[in-house]
């Protein structure tokens, strides 16, 4: 088992510190090679422009899904935490219930139950807990292969890590979700997320529980999602997914204090 | 890495014919288990706690690693120590020492080879003039892999401090469940290959190949997949264990009814380490519940981790859970929802202590 090999590798990843010209030689023979897919396979799943998203998200998102190669940025209230992991576990939901990979990056704290009573393919998720000073090129490698990233940065992130970072993620058409907190992150996104007027119900002094939770969504973005969009929305709902509120509780929920 | 305690148990460690060596290690996990709830079983006679709640609660590692052995000294021998991951853990545990934070790879450097428990490894290193872990560590990275395969690459990866564990340390305990990377979690053999995947998809293909990266790049136990099992509460339904190209999925007992359980919906943040917390009525007089299940006052304000106190503007349960009925330190505990202006916690009671297990984050 401990024989010498000189060069045993299992995948194929580059080398370690690979000459500059040899990475170029492999990205021309993976373009190439990408555009012999392209043309011998019939359309799949990694072709598609567009994924999926929950339908009481869609109207946030400009396409009403989510777009490949697109990075998007979840916003606690009053740059806080609160609420950020929930929203961004929510918009992998539909993509990783179609059969999307999905990963979690600097994510330590995860809980499973949530994420799957939000409509998370467990068996599709794959959980990086403490990418340590690698984290960027943890997620680089990660989007060569998983469509949905989420990334909580451990160390404040530089902006021209940051670029690059989403500079692959367009190139890959993967998409990333980034939950800053309160480090921030120094990129202008497609899309920004910001959670407001978060509302537990349910629960009183002593009595019922934690049913249910409403928040405000607010997206903003670039170009033909510049204008801001509102939505109300459950999230939890009282079954553990995400459902309209507008203003009105969903079908299931249960007492109110 | 996590810092982690770890009781050692040297009269334990084989299992004996009547189980008697079992039963006391049961014991023994019930008395480091008064110190924090959150105590993992490595292998028979050998259990570990992270340190980082208890250790602020009891006033530093040294003092906790003293009160965890005063506990246990009735019940048989015990070695007790602290380092960072489970594998400098267990060492500093039969040298009676506690490593301070980062100075791990410091204390493993002078020791042989051979502790890392791979003989056909510390035989090659010994023809090649390489004796310590820190002569092995100190060898370039890209330089292990090619030359001493996967294995020496993980031993490699310890012996320098930057991963916390070699899988064959643990070993299933009769009748109690062990969590985190197992035996075997590496990976061996080219991903995407027919017989993983059964022919799948190339989508899981491509992630294979993709995770099978990450794992080059930060060890194979980095890369992890969640899987939930029937359970009273949303910590005990989830685990995480290595991810392994070559394992099958089994989610048999996911959603088998389970009296007591909290009802839904669950908390999306589970903290990996309880965090300590404090709960107190509106005068500041300390809350806690009852031996009947019952409140000994009205919640008022929640401090977690000695932070600033908050004041509780709602709150649920108390859930009284009896756990572990079957053992004769019988295990009293109850959770209760308390909601905040910062964040809304499902909080954890036991022997009169309160802890943050979970935030509905």
């Amino acid at each position: 088992m401990f024989v010498a090999s000189p060069d045993r590798r299992d995948v194929d990843t580059p080398p370690p510190g690979p000459s500059p010209r040899r990475s170029l030689d492999r990205e021309r023979d993976l373009a190439s090679l990408a555009l012999l897919a392209e043309r011998t396979r019939p359309v799949s799943s990694s072709q598609t422009r567009l994924l999926p998203v929950l339908p009481p998200l869609a109207d946030l998102l400009p396409d009403g899904a989510l777009r490949r190669g697109s990075t998007i940025v979840v916003a606690g209230p009053a740059g806080g935490t609160d609420g950020d992991i929930t929203v961004a576990l929510a918009l992998l939901a539909a993509a990783s219930g179609a059969g999307s990979w999905s990963a979690l990056v600097g994510v330590d704290d995860l809980g499973a139950v949530a994420a799957h009573d939000l409509g998370i393919d467990l068996d599709r998720l794959a959980v990086v807990p403490h990418p340590g000073a690698a984290w960027a090129e943890v997620v680089a490698a990660l989007v060569e292969g998983v469509d949905l990233v989420v990334l909580r940065p451990p160390f404040p992130p530089r902006p021209a890590m940051a670029r690059r970072l989403v500079a692959r993620v367009r190139e890959r058409r993967s998409v990333l979700v980034v939950v800053p907190g309160r480090s921030g992150w120094p990129d202008h996104p497609d899309i920004q997320l910001r959670i407001d007027d978060l509302r537990w119900e349910g629960v009183g002094t002593g009595e019922g529980y934690l049913s249910g939770r409403r928040m405000t969504l607010t997206a903003t973005g670039r170009r033909s999602a510049a204008r801001p969009r509102h939505r109300r929305l459950w999230m939890p709902s009282p079954t553990g997914a995400v459902a309209d509120a507008g203003g009105e509780a969903p079908a299931g929920a249960v007492p109110q204090p | 890495m996590n810092r982690l305690l770890v009781v050692r148990c040297p009269g334990l460690l084989d299992e004996d014919e009547g189980g008697a060596a079992l039963r006391s290690f049961v014991e023994v996990v019930d008395a480091v288990e008064a110190y924090c709830p959150w105590v993992t079983t490595v292998r028979p006679g050998i259990c570990s706690l992270p340190t980082r709640g208890p250790a602020r609660y009891f006033g530093g590692e040294r003092s906790l690693a003293q009160l965890v052995t005063d506990a246990t000294a009735a019940i048989t021998a015990v070695e007790v120590g602290v380092a960072d991951g489970l594998f400098a853990a267990v060492l500093a545990a039969r040298s009676g020492l506690v490593v301070p934070p980062g100075g791990t790879p410091d204390f493993l450097a002078p020791l042989p080879v051979s502790v890392l428990g791979h003989p056909e490894l510390a035989e090659l290193l010994d023809r090649l003039g390489i004796r310590t872990v820190g002569d092995f560590a100190a060898l370039p990275e890209s330089h292990v892999l090619g030359r001493f395969g996967a294995d020496g690459a993980l031993c490699h990866r310890v012996a320098s401090g930057r991963s916390g564990e070699l899988g064959e340390l643990r070993q299933p305990v009769p009748g109690r469940t062990v969590d985190g990377p197992r035996p075997g979690g590496r990976r061996a053999g080219p991903v995407g290959e027919p017989g993983f995947w059964g022919g799948v998809s190339d989508t899981d293909a491509r992630a294979g190949r993709a995770l099978a990266s990450v794992q080059e790049l930060i060890g194979p136990d980095g890369v992890t997949t969640a899987r939930l099992r029937g359970g009273r509460d949303p910590v005990q339904r989830a685990r995480f264990v290595t991810w392994d190209a070559r394992e099958g999925h089994d989610d048999s007992t996911l959603g088998a009814p389970w009296p007591g359980r909290i009802p839904p919906p669950a908390p999306a943040v589970v903290h990996p380490a309880l965090l300590h917390a404090e709960l107190a009525d509106a005068d500041g007089r300390a809350v806690s519940v009852s031996g009947r299940g019952l409140l000994t006052g009205v919640p008022g304000r929640l401090s977690v981790e000695q932070g600033a106190w908050s004041a509780v503007t709602a709150w649920a349960g108390p859930w009284p859970s009896d756990e572990r009925w079957w053992s004769r330190s019988r295990r009293r505990s109850a959770r209760l929802q308390a909601v905040t202006g910062a964040a809304t916690r499902l909080l954890l009671v036991e022997r009169g202590r309160w802890w943050v297990e979970a935030t509905y984050g």
